[in-house]
C-alpha cells in the first residue's frame, strides 16, 4: 500500500518523568472503560519510564492475525481497529509485542489506540501528546524525516523486529550521582 | 451520540499543590464530559497532571458522598440518609443549646485545613466568626517554619516568578521533587538546561527528579543546614562570594563570618561529610558550581523544614544564597513560596463577628489540636465541625484525636468522600466539587489568578462550604433571630466581587473581575522580588543576623541546630506521592494505589533485619504501629524508610508531639515536624 505518511511517536526517555499525564489524558479523552489502557506508563528501572501505546507498526501483526479483518492500515500510517468487526476471539492480544490491543471484558471486544484520529482531523494533537508537560512524547511522520540522533529502540522496549513499530527514541542520560556510602 | 451543545467552563484545580492548574471543562447537559488544560494560563500552558485529567472520575466516583448522613452509634458504620433540613436543624439546635448552657459559643470549635484552597472556602471561618466568640484553630501544619525563616532573613517569603527559572545558569533543587509535586515547573527548568544550565538535586531520596539531574547529592535528612554552612565557608575562604553585595545589602555578616570561622576548614569538612553523608568531592563540586554559575536559582522544598531544626536549616541555605548575591539577580533567587494571597482582602476569612466579638474566641494550636481541645474547660468543647480536612489521617497525635472524638457531643464533617475522619463523625455533609461551585484561586507558587466557574449542577445533594454557611446561618437565625451576623444573603458572585479591590484589579491589569471569565491573568508586577535590593526586614537588608529571631528565642544567626536523636534507629520520611495529595485522590479508580501499601528500605537495613522484598512488615515506635509491604531499594539512604501519606492505615499514627523550630512568628504556632519521626521495622504485622 502506498503510504502518504507514517504517523508515529517520538519518545524522549531523558525528558519523561513518568508523570502519567499522557495515560490519564488518554482515558479522559477516549473514555476507555476500567482496565482498558490504550496508553501505559511503566518503569523500566527505578526512576526511568516508558510510555507505550499502539505503535501503528509498519508490519502490524494484529492486522495479519485477525480473522475478522478488524484491523486496517490507513494511508497516514495509522492502524485502525473496527469495533463492529471484532468478535472477541482475542487472537490479536498475544501477537502484539506491545500489549496494545486491550480486551474489554464487559463488551467482549478488543480496542486500542487509534492515534486520536478524530482530533487530528481538527488539527489537534493526540490527547497524550497534548498532555505531556515535558514534551517527552511527540508526534512524528516517519516518512518525512527521522529525528536527528534518535534511535530505534531503548532498553526495556519490546522487540521491534517483528512488527517494525512507528516510534523513535532518545535514550535517557544519567548525570553524576553521589550516594551516601554506608 | 447526543447532539446537545457542549459548553466550556473555566475551572481551576483547588488542591494544595504547587501547580494550581487552570482547566477547561467540557459540559453537556449538566454532565462533565472531559477536561483539558487551559492554554491561556502561561504557567500551566494547557497541561494537567494525571490527577487533574482524572477529574470526571473525581466528580462521578461511586465512592462520592451523595446525601447528608447520620451515623449512630458513632464509628459503627450504621449510616442513615437524612435530609439537609434535618441535618441543619440538628446542628443549629445543638449550637443554640450549648449557647444557652454556657452563655457563649466557646463550646463550639472547628478544624479546617487545605482540602480546597479556593478563596470562598474561607466561608468556614466566616461562618464561625459570625457566631462571635467560639473556639478556633490557628497555625499551619506544613510550611510555617520555612516561612518564618524567610521572614527573619528577607522580611517576607516572596518567590521570584518561577517562569524566570528558565533564565538560570544553575538550578539547585534542594529537597523538592517537582517530577511528583510540581510537574508544570519541569518545562521551565528544561528550558534553562537547553541553554546550558546545570541542574543539581540535593535530597535524601533518589527521586525521579534526582534521576534527571546533572548532579545528584544524597544527604541525610535534617542535616541540610550543615552542608549549606560548609559551602558558605568554602566560598568565603576562597573569596568566591559577592563582597560588594554583602557589604551594601546585608546585615550582620560579621557575626555570621565569625561563626563560620570558628572551625578550621579541614576539620569542618570532615565533620560535615561525616554527619551529612556527602562525600568531600561532591561538596567541592557543588562549591565550584556555586562560585562559577550565576544567576543561580535555589528552590527549597517544604519537606526539608518539617524537622525540629527545619527553620534553622532554611536560614542556612538562605545565607548561602545571599552570600553569592543570587537573591537579587534576575533569573536567580531563593524559591520557597509566594505571598500573593496577601494582596486580597479575604473577606470571608476576615469577616467580623457581632461587634468584632469573635476576637474573644479561644485560639487553639491547629498542630496540637486534639490535646489542646481536651484540656479546655469552662466550657469544654462539645461540638466539632471539620471541613477541608482529614485529621484522623493527616494530623499528628492520632490517639489524642480518638479520645477527643469519644468525648464530643456532636461531630460534623463536610467532605466529598468517606474519609477516616468522616467515618468517625455523627453527621457527614456532602461537599460540592470545584466543578459545582464558584470560586477564585491563586497559587502559592506561580503568579496566575484563575476564576473557577460553577460548571455543573451539584452532585446529588452536595453543597459548597459557602452554601452550607448560608443555609446554616439562615436556620440559626430563624430559630434565634440575630444569632449570627453572617451575611447569608450574599451569593458566591457577591463574595467574589468583593475580593477585587481597586488595588487587586490594578495588580492583575483587570478592568473588572468578570474579565477573568475570558481567561486566567498573571500578576503584572512579577519582577524578581528583591531587585531593588531593599528588604522587608527591620534593617532593610538581608539579615544574616536577625534580632527579630533572637527576640523570638531563636538563634540570631543560622547556626546549625542538631537534629533530635531517638532510640528508634530508622528515620521515617513521608513525602508526597505522584497520584495523591496528602490523603486525597486515593479513591481514583483510574490508578492503582500501590504507594499506600509500601515502605521503601535500603538493602543494608533490610539485610540487618532479615527482611526480603515484598515481606509484610510492622513499622512501629512508642506511639503505635502500621503495616506495610517492604520494597527494598537503594533509592533511600541507609537509616531512612519512606512511606506515603493517606490510606486505611495512616502513618501519622507514628507521629506524636513533633514540632518544628519555627512557624509561630507568622502563623501563631510552629508547624509539625512530620519528617522528624523515628521507627523500627520488623517482619509480620
Ligand atoms: S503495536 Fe500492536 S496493535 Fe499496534 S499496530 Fe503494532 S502490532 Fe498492531
Ligand atoms: S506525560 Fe510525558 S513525561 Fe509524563 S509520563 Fe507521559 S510521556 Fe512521560
Ligand atoms: S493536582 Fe496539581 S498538577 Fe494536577 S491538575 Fe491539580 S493543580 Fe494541576
Amino acid at each position: 500500500m502506498l503510504m502518504l505518511k507514517q504517523l508515529g511517536f517520538l519518545f524522549n526517555a531523558d525528558l519523561c518523568i513518568g508523570c502519567r499525564s499522557c495515560e490519564a489524558a488518554c482515558i479522559n479523552e477516549n473514555k476507555t472503560p476500567a482496565g482498558v489502557r490504550w496508553r501505559r506508563v511503566t518503569p523500566t528501572s527505578e526512576n526511568s519510564f516508558l510510555s507505550i501505546s499502539c505503535n501503528h507498526c509498519d508490519s502490524p501483526e494484529c492486522f495479519r492475525i485477525c480473522p475478522q479483518k478488524a484491523f486496517s492500515k490507513q494511508r497516514d500510517g495509522i492502524v485502525m481497529i473496527d469495533n463492529g468487526l471484532c468478535d472477541g476471539c482475542m487472537k490479536c492480544l498475544p501477537v502484539c509485542p506491545f500489549e496494545a490491543p486491550q480486551f474489554d471484558l464487559r463488551q467482549r471486544k478488543a480496542s486500542k489506540c487509534i492515534f486520536c484520529h478524530e482530533r487530528l482531523k481538527q488539527n489537534l494533537l493526540p490527547a497524550c501528546i497534548e498532555a505531556c508537560p515535558t514534551e517527552a512524547l511527540q508526534m512524528i511522520d516517519l516518512n518525512k524525516e527521522i529525528p536527528e540522533g534518535s534511535v530505534r529502540t531503548i532498553p526495556g522496549f519490546p522487540d521491534i523486529l517483528l512488527t517494525k513499530p512507528s516510534i523513535r527514541f532518545y535514550p535517557s542520560q544519567a548525570g553524576k550521582r553521589y550516594f551516601i556510602q554506608d | 451520540m447526543s447532539k446537545a451543545k457542549i459548553v466550556i467552563f473555566r475551572n481551576v484545580c483547588p488542591r494544595n499543590c504547587y501547580n494550581t492548574c487552570s482547566l477547561l471543562s467540557y459540559v453537556q447537559e449538566g454532565k462533565l464530559l472531559k477536561v483539558a488544560g487551559d492554554p491561556q494560563n502561561g504557567y500551566t500552558q494547557g497541561k494537567l497532571c494525571a490527577k487533574g485529567y482524572a477529574s470526571t472520575e473525581f466528580v462521578y466516583s461511586p465512592e462520592r458522598l451523595r446525601f447528608p448522613l447520620r451515623q449512630y452509634p458513632r464509628g459503627s458504620g450504621k449510616w442513615q440518609r437524612i435530609s439537609w433540613e434535618e441535618a441543619l436543624t440538628e446542628i443549629a439546635e445543638k449550637i443554640l443549646e450549648l449557647n444557652q448552657l454556657y452563655g457563649s459559643n466557646l463550646a463550639i470549635a472547628y478544624n479546617k485545613c487545605s482540602g480546597n484552597i479556593g478563596l470562598l472556602h474561607y466561608a468556614v471561618e466566616g461562618m464561625f466568626n459570625s457566631l462571635g466568640a467560639h473556639t478556633k484553630p490557628r497555625g499551619n501544619p506544613c510550611l510555617a517554619a520555612g516561612q518564618d525563616a524567610f521572614i527573619y532573613d528577607f522580611g517576607k517569603a516572596l518567590n521570584p516568578d518561577p517562569e524566570k527559572m528558565a533564565d538560570s545558569k544553575l538550578i539547585i533543587l534542594w529537597g523538592v521533587n517537582p517530577a511528583y509535586t510540581a510537574i508544570q515547573q519541569i518545562k521551565f527548568i528544561n528550558k534553562a538546561r537547553q541553554k546550558g544550565a546545570k541542574m543539581v538535586v540535593i535530597d535524601p531520596i533518589f527521586t525521579v527528579t534526582a534521576a534527571k539531574a546533572d548532579l545528584y547529592i544524597q544527604i541525610r535528612p535534617g542535616t541540610d543546614g550543615l552542608l549549606a554552612l560548609l559551602l558558605a565557608k568554602i566560598l568565603v575562604e576562597e573569596g568566591n562570594y559577592d563582597q560588594s553585595f554583602v557589604l551594601k545589602h546585608t546585615w550582620g555578616f560579621e557575626p555570621f563570618l565569625n561563626y563560620l570561622r570558628s572551625n578550621n576548614l579541614q576539620d569542618f569538612l570532615s565533620q560535615v561529610s561525616h554527619v551529612t553523608g556527602v562525600r568531600p568531592e561532591a561538596i567541592w563540586e557543588l562549591a565550584s558550581l556555586l562560585a562559577d554559575s550565576k544567576p543561580c536559582s535555589l528552590w527549597v522544598g517544604f519537606g526539608l523544614q518539617r524537622n525540629t531544626n527545619g527553620g534553622q536549616n532554611i536560614r542556612a541555605i538562605n545565607a548561602l544564597m545571599a552570600l553569592t548575591g543570587n537573591i537579587c539577580l534576575p533569573g536567580g533567587g531563593a524559591y520557597y513560596l509566594n505571598s500573593n494571597l496577601d494582596y486580597f482582602p479575604q473577606n470571608l476569612l476576615n469577616h467580623q463577628g457581632p461587634g468584632g466579638s469573635h476576637k474573644q474566641s479561644r485560639q487553639v494550636d491547629l498542630n496540637n489540636f486534639a490535646s489542646d481541645l481536651l484540656n479546655l474547660k469552662d466550657p469544654p468543647v462539645r461540638l466539632l465541625w471539620i471541613a477541608n480536612r482529614n485529621p484522623l489521617s493527616q494530623d499528628q497525635n492520632l490517639n489524642k484525636w480518638r479520645s477527643l472524638l469519644s468525648k464530643l457531643d456532636l461531630i460534623v464533617t463536610v467532605d466529598l468522600y468517606m474519609t477516616k475522619t468522616a467515618a468517625m463523625s455523627d453527621l457527614v455533609l456532602p461537599a460540592a466539587s470545584h466543578f459545582e461551585e464558584d470560586d477564585l484561586n491563586l497559587s502559592y507558587w506561580h503568579h496566575w489568578l484563575t476564576l473557577n466557574q460553577k460548571a455543573l449542577p451539584p452532585f446529588f445533594e452536595a453543597k459548597s462550604d459557602l452554601q452550607i454557611a448560608r443555609e446554616l446561618t439562615a436556620k440559626l437565625n430563624k430559630l434565634s433571630p440575630g444569632f449570627s451576623n453572617f451575611p447569608f444573603e450574599l451569593t458566591a458572585e457577591d463574595w467574589l466581587a468583593k475580593e477585587f479591590t481597586p488595588q487587586v484589579l490594578k495588580l492583575y491589569g483587570l478592568q473588572n473581575w468578570e474579565e477573568l471569565k475570558d481567561g486566567p491573568r498573571k500578576l503584572l508586577q512579577a519582577d524578581p522580588p528583591w531587585a531593588g535590593r531593599t528588604f522587608l526586614t527591620p534593617s532593610g537588608k538581608f539579615e544574616f543576623y536577625s534580632a527579630h529571631a533572637k527576640k523570638n528565642n531563636l538563634p540570631a544567626i543560622a547556626k546549625f541546630k542538631w537534629p533530635q536523636t531517638s532510640s528508634y534507629p530508622l528515620r521515617l520520611l513521608s513525602p508526597q506521592y505522584l497520584l495523591s495529595i496528602h490523603s486525597q485522590s486515593g479513591w481514583l479508580s483510574w490508578f492503582e494505589h500501590d504507594n499506600l501499601g509500601i515502605v521503601k528500605m535500603h538493602p543494608a537495613d533490610a539485610a540487618k533485619r532479615g527482611l526480603l522484598d515484598g515481606n509484610q512488615v510492622k513499622i512501629f515506635n512508642a506511639y503505635g504501629s502500621i503495616v506495610r509491604k517492604i520494597q527494598i531499594t537503594a533509592s533511600v539512604p541507609p537509616g531512612v524508610v519512606v512511606a506515603y501519606q493517606g490510606g486505611e492505615d495512616p502513618l501519622n499514627t507514628l507521629i506524636v508531639n513533633a514540632f518544628t523550630d519555627m512557624g509561630a512568628n507568622q502563623n501563631g504556632t510552629n508547624n509539625i515536624a512530620f519528617y522528624d519521626v523515628y521507627v523500627e521495622c520488623a517482619k509480620g504485622r
